[in-house]
């Protein structure tokens, strides 16, 4: 069995930063020093150009939110002709315990052929999507769009509900 | 405050048994030995233990003798209310006394005092948490002080900040808190609800120095997060006693990193 790893408490001071060694995710940095913002065992990983990268791996499933540029993976939950309303279930490979709103307009539906979009064709209550995060949009949802190849609808019941 | 009128309320003309109990006056000047036998400046035993709320991303227990404070933490989750677009996350705080945790029987739903203290915990806690990385969402804490025997609010504190920590929330650090009552030239450290009382009873010169306080603590940044005080203290005195407080914040440091460790080495161990 391989040595337990160390296991570090938010607070805990790690290395010094230099041009070799950076923060990775679960640090934060203060006064030249990283430090550990997380309970969790401490990873160091090397790239070809020698230069460490300090992390610190908590749990698993590790209080994710929805961030730009990530996928996810939403339900619909409302169509109308200007966007449609969605349920962002998951993020990236992370399952969420509480979903997201979020929201995809008319004009981010698909890039080619933007104008003749008739949002009931191509979303229904209840179809799973597969989103990229756009922005955060506003005070309520998150702004989404299926505007690539490897995004769009992924599941989905016939019209009459087989 | 509006009374509930769909719980069944004791009768009218009730008196509590504690009217009919020995009375036993404490004289807080004249203490050469406390009440549960420690001394004025002994701390008492501290018990922590995470994951005791199944259903919360991240819970503790804390136990310092009589007082019993259980804490669960919430989220990230979305914010549902409609509010303004913040790139802040919120943490919000709800602190509850059960019914049964006082000498005085507690109400269900919280009170002023309450609301007071759930405030303050989170002044306490907020300097500590990272909430920059939760743009848009609310981190929820619940408190609930299962037996009240002074001292509740830094129990509080400490508790939460262990939740937080066990819930994976990012931290800059953890946040432990600790209590002094001072009374005259006495201060007496983490004091119990009788102690509390007696300080609140006392007779004390106008000059002279009565009153608690509360200080929360960056052990490892050296940074006080919060300072609750009550009373009527000297600015020496206030300072002298703060210091203390700080001095047993480091001291029951090494029991949340041991709790924190522990609980990290069981999220693996059930992993493998």
């Amino acid at each position: 069995m391989a040595a337990p790893m160390p296991v570090c408490i938010p607070g805990r001071k790690l290395c010094k930063e230099s041009d070799t060694h950076l923060p990775g995710t679960g640090t934060y940095t203060r006064n030249g020093f990283i430090y550990s913002s997380l309970v969790g065992t401490i990873r160091e990983t090397t790239d070809e150009s020698n230069v460490k990268t300090i992390s610190v791996i908590g749990k698993e499933n590790n209080s994710i939110i929805p961030y730009i540029d990530a996928i996810v993976v939403a339900r619909v939950t409302n169509v109308n002709p200007r966007f449609c309303k969605c349920e962002i279930l998951s993020v990236g490979k992370h399952h969420l315990q509480d979903a997201f709103r979020g929201m995809i307009r008319k004009e981010d539906v698909r890039a080619l052929d933007r104008d003749r979009i008739e949002m009931h064709k191509c979303f229904r209550p209840g179809d799973i999507i597969i989103a990229r995060v756009m922005s955060l949009g506003d005070a309520q949802s998150y702004l989404l769009t299926t505007a690539e190849n490897e995004l769009g609808v992924v599941s989905a019941l016939s019209e009459s509900g087989k | 405050m509006p009374l509930d009128t769909r719980r069944l309320t004791g009768p009218e003309s009730s008196q509590s048994p504690y009217n009919f109990a020995p009375v036993n006056k404490l004289d807080l000047t004249q203490l050469d030995k406390r009440p549960d036998g420690r001394s004025i400046k002994k701390l008492r035993p501290l018990f922590l233990r995470t994951n005791v709320v199944s259903q919360a991303r991240g819970s503790s227990y804390i136990e310092m003798n009589e007082t019993k404070v259980i804490c669960a933490v919430y989220g990230p989750r979305e914010v549902l209310r409609r509010e303004d677009f913040s790139l802040k996350g919120q943490l919000t705080c709800d602190f509850k006394f059960t019914t049964f945790s006082c000498r005085q029987r507690r109400q269900y739903q919280q009170d002023s005092q309450e609301k007071d203290l759930s405030v303050l915990v989170l002044e306490a806690l907020e300097p500590a948490v990272c909430l920059h990385k939760y743009p848009k969402s609310q981190i929820n804490i619940f408190i609930t002080v299962l037996q009240h025997d002074g001292s509740a609010l830094s129990a509080a504190i400490t508790c939460a900040s262990v939740a937080l920590a066990s819930a994976g929330i990012e931290m800059y650090d953890l946040v432990v808190a600790s209590s002094a009552a001072i009374c005259g030239s006495v201060t007496l450290i983490d004091p119990t609800a009788q102690e509390e009382d007696a300080l609140l009873k006392a007779t004390v010169k106008p000059d002279n120095n009565a009153g608690s306080v509360t200080v929360a603590f960056l052990p490892s940044l050296s940074q006080v997060s919060a300072i609750s005080s009550d009373g009527e203290l000297s600015f020496e005195i206030l300072n002298k006693s703060m210091q203390e407080c700080v001095a047993n914040c480091q001291k029951l440091y090494p029991v949340l990193e041991h709790t924190l460790v522990k609980h990290q080495q069981e999220l693996e161990a059930g992993r493998s």
